[in-house]
């Protein structure tokens, strides 16, 4: 690809028809509308910014736009023309390339090679001086700094996203799109992003560029579009959004306030001490990059604390810092008043800590076996299931089907895979055998993903049934409108830290919005108001 | 409305059950035709083996010779698998067992009555050794199982190779290439088989004693189904890695030490006649429980039983290993295609 000399903005003549004109998409998923009658258009030239929470529909429009896809209804319209695309590959053809937000690069091969890995402009044979020459040569057209003869495995994140980038790009994209890109990045390697993506338009491409943080959303797109629940609640012009109006679209569909929060008069109390108390907790992801950062969190015996905030601010590692399966690097966990700190898994759940974890299918249960086998999992050891170092199947049996009737699930054979259950029934059943063990604290991830209406009210009512026995419960969920039914007081994450902790009773979505796109509460927290 | 198929994850019993028989078929129609491109007659074969197979007293003790190593080193692999672990070295683990047996039985004095045990705890201690540093390596550095246990194989066979044509040839010169004649033996049980077969039964029906009704089998089995959910309920997933994979290991190594003391009575390379390698076969046609190590080891003894009245009929043993091959292969296409079901569909829309 030769470098165009173009005027740095091209704006293109009226009556121009855009570069990508999505047409009443659907996509019907069972069970599930994962887009419904969605209308886009990308012009020459901009930023599109495409704006949602999760689950809102983004990702499965991009996949139909970029031939992953096919559409249950609706039509691709690319520079005026209907188009069909059977794969990413005719999809790339017809100049539209996507990023992923986990890349999809080959670690063990150099620059070089991934670029030209599966393209068929690779020549047959050539040397790997030579592929990395042409690797150079490629960048310096496109303007994107990269190491040609360096391993993906040696690289920064910034560094394999602009490789990823440069490989679309190669291919004649004209329409780039950007998943999530600067969740990856540092402020600084997403300013190099920004200032390549204004290049990129300026010579009449575009980019679409989805996110959910609303202040980059803002600085870098030209126009805004707002999916929610599967369809495109708006189109705008950045210059007349605000972060809380966009926030009130991105959330604020009709919210059931279906009050929760009202206790019964024969409830338990809620404590004046803390049941579980972290201080100053910090902790590391999977890659060791610091995922909590200095976190203090009180929970009192008989109230639900809410955890808000967009998926992968330090959530998942909260979570399981809670419950003793990853360590904490400084700080400190007490659990009705024992230290905690050094505490492994085994030993929370023996002491009256539940766990529903973020994915019930990667580590809540063993899909592959019965669920009997699943149900079990946490009085196993103990009698009648087991006596001594016997275990008992019929006793095992016997106790599945209590925790299957406890949690309203038919099972038509307690021997067949679990995996075979709905993931509604699986995840009702993985609440109410972690309830039975929840004496002092439940600590819930994401419960009701995936799950639809009726089981998420039955996880919530689940939920305040404990809180009214007086356990501890942490509802970790990028449902605001679940946290602001259930929860008494809400904590809002961002980077792995708490932006301010609410009282539900005294606040709004907006608020909510606002400490969840990094803004700190300017009021102090009302935690120390609270305790 | 339409019609469209539909993966389930997992299959109807029956379905899965008609897809194994299918396959079989399958494999034996294929063997059969190039069979008869080759000019033999496939069906007078096929009736010729089931005649000298069943029809004889001799063709069933072959099969129960055949059939004990069959269901250890199946029962080696299958129990691996439960902690998800792949023993690819029932092979050499076979070697090592039968290697160690055979120390004791040719240099230890004694009376058979103690001898014969301590070979057999020779024998286990041998597949022991040899599933030892793999099973470390997986444990703490999480190298893979699969290709450390594959390549001590090859050492495994080439010891037994190296001692049986040097430092232990026999000394009486009567065989080339083999031990002495170890004077301890497995006593017979039924005709030539020895009570290593009721003993590989008994052991199958332990180990799955052992993994369904204790509470240590109970945290295997969820280990080795999904390493995360024993993290996420605090079981000591690496502890229960090391003990299964050493038993398994000790298995194979029973293995070996039955089918020297049993059948073979001399070290000597070969001795394992692949027995370790159709292990696997066997686990994995017995998909994880115990009566389907014994179906399995069965059909393979069969598989293998014809070979040898094949080869008496002048036909090439490699059809054997074809049709082996061909089972296996037709059985992995056939247990992922009882996953799909014809399904009909209707728009949904909530």
């Amino acid at each position: 690809m030769d470098a165009m000399p173009e005027p740095a903005v091209r704006r293109e003549p009226p009556g121009t028809p855009p570069i990508v004109y999505l047409k009443g998409i659907a996509k019907y998923f069972p069970g599930v509308v994962a887009n419904e009658d969605v209308d886009l258009d990308v012009r020459a030239g901009e930023i599109h910014a495409l704006l949602g929470e999760n689950g809102a529909g983004k990702s499965t429009l991009m996949n139909i736009l970029t031939g992953i896809y096919k559409p249950d209804a609706g039509e691709i319209i690319i520079d005026g023309y209907a188009r069909a695309f059977a794969s990413p590959v005719e999809a790339i053809a017809a100049g539209i390339g996507m990023v992923h937000q986990h890349f999809k690069l080959v670690k063990a091969f150099t620059v070089a090679e991934n670029i030209h890995l599966g393209w068929s402009e690779t020549p047959a044979r050539i040397s790997p001086q030579a592929l990395e020459a042409r690797t150079a040569e490629l960048a310096a057209s496109l303007n994107l700094a990269v190491r040609p003869g360096a391993r993906i495995d040696d690289l920064s994140t910034g560094e394999q996203q602009r490789v990823e980038i440069l490989r679309v790009l190669a291919r004649r994209a004209r329409v780039l799109i950007l998943d999530e890109p600067t969740a990856v990045l540092t402020p600084a390697e997403a300013r190099e992003l920004f200032k390549a993506l204004r290049e990129f338009v300026s010579r009449g491409n575009a980019v679409i560029f989805i996110s959910h943080k609303l202040d980059e959303v803002l600085e870098i797109s030209d126009r805004i579009s707002v999916l929610r629940g599967g369809r495109k609640v708006a189109t705008e012009n950045t210059e007349n959004c605000s972060q809380k109006m966009l926030a009130k679209l991105m959330v604020g569909r009709e919210i059931v306030l279906n009050n929760l929060r009202e206790r019964s008069p024969h409830a338990a109390r809620m404590s004046s001490d803390a049941v579980l108390r972290l201080r100053d907790a910090s902790a590391q992801d999977d890659l060791g990059n610091t995922a909590l950062n200095k976190i203090s969190i009180d929970v009192r015996a008989g109230e639900i604390l809410g955890i808000a905030g967009v998926a992968g601010n330090g959530q998942k590692e909260l979570s399981q810092v809670l419950t003793g399966m990853r360590p904490i690097v400084s700080g400190s966990i007490f659990v009705d008043g024992k230290d905690f700190t050094r505490a492994r898994a085994g030993d929370f759940a023996d002491d009256g800590v539940g766990h529903i974890p973020e994915d019930r299918l990667t580590s809540g249960l063993a899909p592959a076996l019965s669920v009997t086998d699943n149900a079990v999992m946490r009085e196993y050891d103990e009698a009648p299931v087991s006596i001594g170092s016997w275990y008992r199947p019929r006793s095992a049996t016997a106790l599945a089907k209590t925790i299957a009737a406890a949690a309203a699930v038919i099972v038509p054979d307690f021997a067949m895979p679990v995996r075979n259950l709905s993931g509604g029934n699986q995840q009702r059943l993985v609440a109410r055998r972690e309830m039975r063990i929840a004496e002092k604290v439940l600590i819930a991830a994401y419960p009701s993903r995936g799950l639809d209406v009726g089981a998420i009210n039955t996880m919530m009512r689940y939920f305040v049934e404990l809180r009214d026995a007086g356990v501890a419960v942490v509802v970790i969920s990028e449902e605001l409108e679940e946290l602001l039914n259930v929860s008494d007081r809400i904590a809002v994450m961002f980077h792995g830290e708490i932006m301010g902790i609410v009282d539900t009773a005294s606040t709004d979505i907006e608020a909510i919005g606002m400490l969840m796109g990094g803004r700190r509460a300017t009021t102090p927290p009302l935690e120390q108001a609270g305790i | 409305m339409a019609f469209r198929i539909q993966y389930f994850p997992s299959p109807q019993p029956a379905v899965a059950l008609l897809a194994r028989a299918l396959a079989i078929v399958l494999a034996l129609v294929c063997a059969g035709l190039l069979l008869a491109i080759n000019g033999a007659h496939p069906i007078a074969l096929a009736s010729q083996v089931i005649a000298s197979t069943f029809g004889s007293s001799f063709g069933l003790e072959d099969v129960g010779l055949l059939v004990t190593p069959l269901i250890l080193t199946g029962l080696s692999v299958s129990t691996a698998l439960k902690i998800g672990a792949w023993n690819i070295g029932a092979e050499g683990q076979f070697y090592a067992g039968a290697f160690a047996a055979t120390g004791i039985g040719l240099f230890v004095p004694g009376p058979t009555v103690v001898i014969l045990p301590l070979m057999f705890l020779a024998g286990m201690f041998g597949g022991v050794i040899w599933i030892l540093i793999p099973t470390l390596a997986r444990a703490y550095a999480n190298v893979s199982e699969l290709i450390t246990t594959l390549l001590l194989n090859f050492v495994g066979t080439l010891l037994a190779y190296y001692v049986s044509t040097g430092p232990w040839l026999d000394p009486g010169g009567h065989a080339l290439g083999t031990t002495a004649r170890v004077r301890h033996e497995v006593p017979e049980f039924w005709g030539s088989v020895h009570w290593g077969f009721p003993l590989a039964i008994l052991l199958t029906v332990v180990v799955a004693g052992l993994l369904n009704f204790t509470r240590w089998g109970y945290e295997v089995r969820i280990a080795g189904s999904n390493p995360q959910a024993a993290k996420y309920t605090g079981m000591p997933f690496r502890r229960h890695l090391i003990a299964v994979m050493l038993l398994s290991g000790a298995i194979a190594g029973i293995a070996g030490m039955l089918e020297l003391a049993g059948t073979v009575h001399r070290l000597q390379g070969g001795i394992s006649n692949n027995f370790g390698y159709l292990g696997i076969m066997v686990a994995v046609l017995a998909r994880g429980s115990a009566l389907g190590v014994l179906a399995g080891a069965a059909l393979m003894a069969v598989i293998l039983n014809s070979g040898i009245i094949l080869q008496t009929q002048g036909v090439n043993t490699s059809t054997v290993l074809a049709i082996t091959g061909l089972i296996l292969f037709f059985t992995a296409i056939g247990d992922e295609l009882a996953h799909y079901r014809v399904v009909r569909t209707q728009l949904v829309t909530v």
